[in-house]
């Protein structure tokens, strides 16, 4: 993926976010993405973009009290992995916003779970007939 | 036992390496993105997002403030750069991680002291 086309993709994850988060920090946080030039850096923002926009997107949604999302973005720790949970990500992402686009009724009870301490996250995906996807990575 | 904020240690990994780094001086985003890097020998790497998201909960606690635009720090810091926006550690901000910086240094002691018996024991 060239410059500008990631850059382009970075923009489109921002503009993802929730109003008021983007109008207070998407300025700052492409600056960031535009100064990071160091070799794998881009797939470590882009992996970090996507579980801000999650995080921020769930939060907006269901406050504070049902989510624990918090700490850093330890993309070295062991578990699924960050190619394995970014793919999860994007298409947890496209889901959601698929069915906001076409304004469906969320059928999906999703929430992410962001340990405070260690390289660890789950994020569950449960539908109505009560199947529900987890995807945890080991501490 | 007090519920676990950013005002109560133990703070997370995020919390303490930004409150680390911001205690060295006011700085922007990229700045501390940078400073965490350094001082964790560039094991612990901070994205954008989790900066921002982490700053946000620790601006709306108190322990982190915009540097105003007034500020001789930042004056100096446009000079070169554009307008970005610096942090600055605020006084309860310094108090939270100075006893953050206690409770670990009190690990460490136990930590220590264990290892010292442990080889003690093997010997």
């Amino acid at each position: 993926m060239n410059g500008a086309v990631s850059r382009l993709a970075y923009r489109l994850i921002l503009r993802l976010h929730p109003a008021t988060f983007r109008h207070e920090f998407a300025s700052e946080m492409l600056w960031i993405f535009d100064q990071e030039q160091q070799p794998g850096a881009a797939a470590h923002l882009f992996f970090d973009g996507t579980v801000s926009l999650l995080r921020q997107r769930f939060r907006s949604q269901n406050g504070h009290g049902q989510l624990s999302i918090a700490s850093g973005v330890m993309i070295t720790g062991p578990g699924i992995g960050p190619l394995r949970f970014f793919q999860a990500a994007l298409a947890l992402s496209l889901l959601w916003f698929g069915l906001m686009f076409l304004k469906l009724p969320n059928p999906l009870n999703a929430s992410v779970r962001w340990a405070d301490r260690m390289p660890c996250y789950t994020v569950t995906l449960q539908a109505p007939s009560h199947a529900e996807v987890v995807l945890q990575s080991a501490p | 036992m007090p519920a676990q904020t950013v005002k109560n240690p133990p703070l997370s990994s995020a919390t303490l390496h930004i409150l680390l780094a911001l205690a060295g001086g006011n700085l922007h985003g990229y700045g501390i993105i940078k400073e965490v890097a350094r001082n964790s020998d560039g094991h612990y790497r901070l994205g954008p997002g989790t900066l921002y998201d982490n700053l946000k909960k620790l601006i709306d606690s108190g322990l982190v403030a915009d540097v105003p635009t007034t500020s001789s720090t930042r004056k100096a810091a446009l000079a070169k750069e554009d307008d970005r926006r610096f942090f600055t550690l605020t006084r309860e901000g310094k108090d939270v991680l100075a006893r953050e910086v206690d409770r670990l240094q009190g690990v460490v002691t136990k930590a220590r002291a264990r290892l010292q018996e442990a080889r003690t024991g093997r010997a």
